[in-house]
């Protein structure tokens, strides 16, 4: 007995022991995973939280007295920034129009150089312009700037968007919503919600499959942050674990701001909405701040199921959760009753289409992606919450897709076979600062697909001789008025082959003027002009404008056989437009990283690359060529007296249509043509010019007019002969600059000194615009150049 | 069938010279025209109607041009000035300069240029910034833009010579220095 006794006593103790040390080694357990969890939920929480990708910001809109913008533009704009036009307009983002006044009140927004802090502003106006700015107090406000527009993140493929908001930006009904619909003891529990959960396993068991989810916020915060919600047993005790570890070590506030911040709340294509930041801006087009009730109870709906619940795809199926959700809210006396029965009544809100037509340039962001990363390595892009100032001017850019899309439906419609279903590219600029504002990279601006404007490489045509006559101003030798010849030449190349050009008309001209030849785009002219000044100085030319590398010294690039893109191009033209100074083509004003601090980014700069004589002679007669020349079919199109300046391209079979011309304001450069690299039938002029002048015509801009450089001066010659002339006997007298000093031939039929009396006595009446064609080389072997540079 | 004639004289007048590259002097008229100076009594003739859309509105130039070129009086220009919002924005970037704020300084400026990027003065402004941020070759070529739109414009030119001059001195190129530094003063007197 005593022995069974003592034996059961030792088993006893035995087990007993082993208990202890299984207790022990389960506990030792759950602290080492504890501690894991904590680490990895703390570092989570307090570590970087969120990866941020950049934001990029569209140019602000300046207001200013003077400014050429209509009471009813400015409406626009505000609406488009999200402004609600109300009465009265007493908090930011809201506005009222009465007649030729506008009364905003402007959101508070961190510029790159300092904090504009929300204010409201009384803008007058005067027709088309704005007469006065004032304050609040009345006080007059010289010059201010608008909050910008958002025009997309930088994030990485299939990357999380978001844009993160502080407690302060956030309306106080969205946590109060989101706990009475989501976790109604979140203000009270540890973490998890037992009550809860047990409901939920009821509900159920009787469901026999998943319809409610016992978690609380903090357990959907702590899922959503490891992104795994696979709902295994040990998955959720984890989950359980990690809400209790972060409900003892955070503050409620801290948590439901990091809920805010975090959930899912919507896919945009490749991207993935997080937080109600962005998805504010997603669905309705303005900041989180300014929700009313019946929006911020949609986005409380949507986070129980954002694509069950996608407003723009399931809208009935959203409106009724929406409803519930008001209901709720009524019920749980966050909101009045009535107020929830009216917002019932309310439409669902949502703007179009992800603001993707409306607000998404993709072909401008790629640009702007492609600079940045010159700068920065890509994780500080897609990570690190930078903001990015664009140059992009949403007007414009809305307005050069228009002028695109609407130019490719006509040719749709046209008798022309070869050009249906054309692609096209464009590129603004402004010339005096070198900034890029629009950028149109297909038919389908708002496609996200193959970007034109910076990929495709095409032969720029005609496009290229500028070039060409401006390697001739500036070897001194030749002048505007100088003559070459328009004859046949047959060029011999290196593999042994004959290069023999042909004109367009596949007519022979003869001695024509530098201006004639340029303004009607003569390629033996060109070609003759070309071999004369050599290829070097034409290829060089290229670098001067702009290009990181001249072309090869082939003969054909007389002709235009170097492939660029329509950046390129509109870089290169840029520097015509703006007197020879060369501005880098900037995409990128400022960034600030998110403390605010100024980050690199690249600065406005000019250098004098070529001289200005040159250029300014190079410029007067690329005016011509709206005056006489090939793009004469599109000065009508144009507000009269508006002074333009530019040049047609066509490619080898019509392959490529190109135009690049300039105002005082703006730079345009257009590409039209088959990705295939079918002909298209089309030259510059029927082509792309079409397209240049639709959107120059429908834009607010200045008169190409270059100061004349000192040394320089205006004397009228015939555009035919290059002879001095007077005005007075013909239409083809035309004023072009000449250096000081240059020597001129007289005309004998019509000397300088000619008075308008005299030219009336001149008989035969001169004719005004003199037979083009029919004017064919002397045989006996005129010399090729001949007169006084 | 006129051109094609006028075309024939400048060919034989041409071959006559022997098609030469060279620069030369067409020989002097015999009965010098008077040359009209700008602003003088000479009527200023207003172009023929064909024609006066086709031009660039500039300064009117003298009727019919001397055979003989005569070195033009440039017109004065007024001096140039900056508009209510430039003047504010300069006055900020000012303010910010003197604090260190370079970036916010060159950003108030970027916003007064794409305001008016035609005045000179604000290019000058922009100038004097890039000395501060010593970086004196974007100094001398935002005078030397400066220069160029300043045509006639005496008090402006000097202010964007000082610049280049100071740029030029910054870089211990000297004598260029001086040069710019005398024109800057000749034009302030002139």
């Amino acid at each position: 007995m005593g022995r069974r006794r003592k034996l059961n006593r030792r088993s006893r103790q035995k087990l007993q022991r082993g208990f202890a040390i299984l207790a022990l080694l389960a506990l030792l357990a759950l602290i080492v995973l504890v501690a894991v969890l904590d680490r990895r939920v703390t570092q989570q929480f307090e570590g970087r939280r969120w990866t941020l990708p950049a934001r990029v910001y569209a140019q602000p809109l300046e207001l200013y007295a003077g400014q050429s913008l209509s009471a009813a533009r400015f409406a626009q704009e505000l609406e488009r920034l999200g402004y609600i036009p109300q009465t009265p307009v007493d908090r930011p983002g809201t506005f009222r129009r009465k007649g030729d006044s506008v009364d905003v009140y402007v959101r508070g927004f961190r510029f790159s150089d300092e904090t504009q802090p929300a204010q409201q502003l009384h803008v007058g106006f005067d027709g088309e312009a704005i007469a006065s700015l004032a304050g609040p107090d009345g006080a007059d406000v010289p010059v201010f700037r608008l909050d910008p527009l958002l025009i997309g993140s930088i994030f990485p493929i299939h990357g999380e968007d978001r844009i993160i908001v502080s407690p302060a930006e956030v309306p106080s009904l969205l946590p109060e919503a989101l706990k009475a619909v989501e976790d109604r003891k979140f203000d009270t529990h540890h973490g998890v919600n037992p009550l809860a959960i047990l409901r939920a396993a009821f509900v159920n068991l009787r469901a026999g499959q998943v319809e409610q989810g016992g978690s609380t916020l903090t357990q959907q915060l702590v899922k959503s942050y490891f992104l795994d919600s696979r709902r295994t047993l040990r998955r959720k005790g984890e989950e359980a674990i990690m809400a209790f570890i972060l409900e003892s070590r955070f503050e409620k506030a801290d948590i439901m701001n990091a809920y805010i911040n975090e959930i899912y709340l919507g896919q945009d294509g490749r991207r993935a909405v997080h937080g109600f930041g962005l998805a504010s801006q997603f669905y309705f087009g303005k900041p989180l701040a300014e929700l009313n009730l019946p929006e911020v109870a949609l986005m409380v709906a949507i986070v129980r199921g954002p694509s069950y619940y996608d407003p723009r795809r399931q809208p009935q199926r959203a409106l009724e959760r929406r409803n519930l959700v008001l209901k709720v809210l009524a019920d749980e006396n966050v909101v009045k009753r009535a107020q929830a029965e009216h917002a019932m009544q309310a439409p669902l809100g949502i703007t179009d289409n992800a603001g993707r037509s409306a607000n998404y340039f993709p072909a401008f962001l790629d640009l702007v992606r492609r600079r940045l990363r010159e700068d920065y390595p890509e994780e500080a892009l897609t990570e690190t919450g930078l903001t990015v100032f664009s140059t992009l001017d949403p007007l414009l850019q809305e307005k050069a897709e228009i002028a695109l899309s609407d130019e490719l439906a006509r040719q749709d419609q046209g008798s022309r076979k070869a050009a249906r279903g054309l692609e096209g590219s464009m590129v603004v600029t402004t010339p005096q600062t070198g900034e890029v504002v629009a950028v149109v990279g297909g038919r389908r601006a708002s496609f996200d697909g193959f970007n034109r404007a910076l990929d495709m490489k095409r032969p720029i045509g005609s496009l290229a001789k500028p070039m060409v006559y401006l390697a001739a101003l500036q070897s001194g030798r030749y002048t505007p008025a100088s003559v070459v010849m328009d004859e046949p030449i047959e060029y011999k190349l290196e593999s042994g082959d004959v290069w023999k050009p042909n004109n367009y008309d596949k007519k022979i001209h003869g001695p024509v003027t530098l201006v004639r030849g340029l303004t009607q785009s003569y390629n033996l002219a060109t070609v003759n002009l070309g071999l004369d000044v050599g290829l070097g100085p034409v290829a060089r030319t290229y670098v001067q404008l702009g290009l990181d590398e001249a072309p090869p010294k082939y003969a054909s690039i007389l002709l235009g056989t170097a492939q660029l893109n329509p950046v390129e191009v509109a870089q290169m033209y840029n520097t015509l437009a703006n007197g020879g100074f060369r501005s880098p083509l900037r995409a990128v004003r400022a960034v600030i990283d998110e403390s605010g601090k100024a980050l690199k980014a690249p600065e406005l700069e000019v250098t004098e690359a070529a001289p200005a004589e040159a250029v300014y002679a190079l410029d007067r007669m690329l005016i011509e060529v709206f005056e006489r020349g090939t793009a004469r079919p599109a000065k009508q199109a144009l507000p009269s007296g508006l002074v333009v300046a530019g040049k047609t391209g066509t490619s080898n079979d019509y392959r490529d249509s190109w135009f690049a011309g300039f105002s005082g304001g703006h730079v345009i450069v257009v590409w039209m043509g088959h990705d295939d690299n079918a002909t298209t039938g089309l030259t510059g002029t029927t082509g792309a010019l079409q397209a240049w002048t639709r959107l120059m015509a429908s834009i607010s801009t200045t008169s190409f007019e270059p100061l004349m450089p000192e040394a320089v001066e205006d004397r009228w010659i015939d555009y035919y002969s290059g002879l001095e002339t007077s005005p007075y006997c013909s239409g083809s007298a035309v004023r072009m600059p000449f250096e000081l000093g240059t020597g001129l031939y007289p005309d004998p039929a019509c000397p300088p000194s000619t008075t308008p009396e005299e030219a009336a006595l001149m008989q035969p009446p001169l004719p005004v615009v003199p037979n083009e064609d029919g004017v064919t080389a002397p045989a006996d072997g005129a010399p090729r150049t001949g007169n006084p540079p | 069938m006129l051109p094609l004639s006028r075309t024939f004289v400048a060919i034989a007048l041409l071959a006559s010279a022997g098609c030469s590259l060279q620069p030369f002097q067409p020989p002097p008229s015999p009965t010098p025209t008077k040359p009209a100076t700008h602003g003088g009594s000479g009527p200023v003739i207003s172009e023929p109607p064909t024609v006066t859309s086709t031009m660039p509105s500039e300064p009117v130039i003298q009727g019919p041009a001397p055979s003989i070129p005569v070195p033009r009086e440039r017109p004065k220009a007024a001096p140039a000035t900056f508009s209510p919002a430039s003047k504010a924005l300069v006055s900020q970037a000012q303010a910010q300069r003197k604090k260190g704020d370079l970036p916010g300084a060159a950003g108030s400026l970027d916003r007064a240029l794409r305001i008016e990027p035609n005045n000179p003065l604000l290019w000058i402004e922009m100038g004097r910034l890039r000395m501060d941020q010593r970086n004196f070759a974007q100094a001398e070529s935002m005078g030397r833009k400066a220069l160029s739109m300043a045509v006639g414009d005496n008090r402006t030119q000097s202010a964007a010579w000082q610049l280049i001059a100071d740029s030029l001195r910054a870089r211990g190129k000297n004598p260029q220095a001086q040069e710019a530094l005398e024109k800057a003063q000749q034009l302030s007197v002139e």
